[in-house]
């Protein structure tokens, strides 16, 4: 580019995909706190109620359904950290035979479209009885990925400090514990923010495993109030705020790890 | 000073630190894979055990005109969504490094990034309001213009683009940072390099950027395809599949075969149909990028 007011004009430019951007979660929240029924750009505070939360809350389970992810978030994220770092410690610093062959698995199953094995998947879940369960909701958000992942960044421990840490007598559970995990926590944060972002935004599979409203995510509560209430944009709209803030407020709060987690997650390919 | 026998006896621990993933990944990924090429040989609906019906399956999926429509769809939506987001998304990364890397250039990434990390759900669902014929906001702002209201969801040959477009606004900012990172990568002296050599602007993007981010574009294509194949939350959200089967996609076609019709064993072959296809698609991208 050419001088500064080319600089300039070409920056500013860029206020149309930002506005594209936002302003449509900006309508949003704005719609859950009124009552109308078509768009309109005029709103003015005597509009605003919280009678869309009050009643989403009272009239459907949305503080169940908002458990329920918590709970189907929480357990997908230790789990994943903990067996996913488990198998990338293992591969990155220990010699058995096989691994490579192993390792090329793990390998094999991220190149696997998940929408292409959940018919089976179904299946085996409904066999082993875990239909309508937490089990089944947070079990195959767990994948090679994060095994991958860690395993690139313990690849940069040096030998020598768990060589030392076993000549101190240290178990080989508490040199994973007390060594490994803490050296490698940047990447578990990455992991962490991406795991949850998968598991709460999740829909096709709580949809098929799930048929007791005890169980739904919110993801799918909100689905639900789609179709039954559609023409109550209001409603609905207070439903999709709820939804967004808790992934948004983490955004915010750790932006920079967000954006890395989620660009990491490009090496899937 | 290395101890190699103690070190290989503790190396079996190697197995134990992997046991607890790969039962998962066999329960989650390598069972289920077989057990598509099983079930799509039977005719099964969970309740009766599965019967062996050889090919029948695959006969009725060559003659299934359902099927036959939402494969023309999902490639539609693909041929659509993966160009745009990929150009889209390159453009705005180069210009972003180039010209404003800066704080409003980041705050610019991470405007086009809330679109990301909310669900496809959700984004379906503030659009199909959007999208409303009556009192959307679209066709609001269209009738400022004196455009008529359109019926984006209800018509034929809207409502296939009318996802396409809100599938693009959802992963441009993902695509954006994978490009942009690509583009803070590339050496700085290659281009000081070309200006010494007297390259203009243009000259520089066309020989020495976009040939440097050709492993980063073979990676956002091959994603970018991968995920429209398997497109299913935006249309069951948006519009079910309709009107009529006017924006019907592959996954839709396996959830209602499934879950709807409960004809599990037409459903697992149909599933290995799109893994096949997704196998197929990512080793013909590697092979083309390779190539030239």
């Amino acid at each position: 580019m050419r001088g500064k007011t080319s600089t300039y004009l070409v920056s500013l430019l860029f206020v149309v995909p930002v506005f594209f951007a936002i302003f449509p979660f900006v309508v949003m929240a704005l719609t859950s706190l009124t009552q109308r029924t078509t768009f309109n750009l005029r709103f003015s505070p005597r509009d605003f109620s919280l009678a869309n939360y009050i009643a989403i809350f009272r009239n459907f389970n949305f503080l169940g359904y908002f458990k329920n992810s918590l709970i189907v978030v929480i357990c997908a994220c230790v789990l994943n950290n903990l067996i996913a770092s488990m198998a990338g410690y293992s591969f990155a610093k220990k010699r058995f035979p096989f691994r490579k062959q192993l390792f090329w698995i793990y390998m094999l199953t991220i190149m696997i479209p998940g929408q292409a094995i959940t018919v089976p998947l179904y299946i085996i879940m409904t066999k082993l009885g875990l239909l309508n369960t937490y089990v089944v909701l947070f079990l195959p958000i767990i994948n090679a990925f994060g095994v991958f992942l860690t395993k690139q960044f313990i690849e940069a421990v040096p030998d020598d400090l768990l060589e030392a840490a076993r000549i101190d007598g240290c178990g080989e559970f508490l040199l994973y514990f007390r060594i490994v995990v803490p050296l490698i926590k940047p990447v578990l944060v990455s992991l962490t923010i991406f795991t949850f972002i998968t598991s709460w935004n999740d829909f096709i599979w709580p949809l098929i495993t799930t048929n007791e409203s005890a169980m739904y995510t919110l993801t799918l509560g909100l689905s639900l109030l789609q179709s039954n209430y559609t023409t109550n944009y209001g409603l609905v709209m207070a439903g999709t705020t709820i939804t967004f803030l808790p992934p948004f407020i983490v955004y915010l709060v750790l932006q920079r790890q967000f954006v890395e987690g989620i660009a990491l997650s490009g090496v899937k390919g | 000073m290395k101890f190699p026998a103690q070190t290989r006896t503790r190396d079996y621990w190697g197995y134990l630190f992997i046991l607890p993933s790969f039962l998962i990944l066999l329960v989650c990924y390598l069972i289920p894979m077989v057990m598509d090429v099983f079930f799509s040989f039977t005719s099964y609906n969970v309740i009766q055990p599965p019967r062996f019906v050889g090919v029948r399956n695959y006969i009725q999926m060559a003659n299934n005109r359902y099927l036959g429509i939402a494969l023309r769809n999902t490639v539609v939506y693909t041929i659509i969504v993966v160009p745009a987001q990929t150009v889209i998304s390159l453009a705005f990364a180069v210009i972003l490094a180039r010209v404003c890397n800066n704080k409003w250039g980041r705050f610019v990434r991470s405007s086009l990034f809330i679109p990301v990390i909310t669900s496809m759900v959700l984004v379906g669902l503030i659009w199909r309001i959007f999208l409303a014929t009556d009192g959307g906001m679209i066709n609001y702002f269209l009738g400022i213009l004196n455009i008529n209201p359109i019926n984006w969801l209800g018509r034929k040959n809207t409502s296939m683009i009318s996802i396409c477009l809100v599938a693009i606004w959802k992963s441009v900012g993902y695509f954006l940072v994978i490009f942009f990172a690509g583009v803070m990568d590339i050496p700085r002296v290659l281009y000081e390099a070309a200006v010494v050599d007297g390259a203009n602007g243009f000259q520089k993007m066309m020989k020495i950027t976009l040939p440097m981010l050709k492993p980063v574009t073979y990676l956002v294509v091959t994603l970018g395809t991968i995920w429209s194949f398997q497109v299913f939350d935006l249309v069951y959200v948006m519009t079910g599949g309709g009107p009529g089967f006017a924006t019907s996609t592959l996954v839709l076609n396996i959830y209602n075969t499934a879950f709807k019709e409960f004809r599990l064993g037409l459903a697992s072959a149909i599933s290995l149909f799109l893994l096949l296809i997704i196998f197929l698609i990512s080793y013909l991208q590697k092979k083309g990028f390779r190539e030239d």
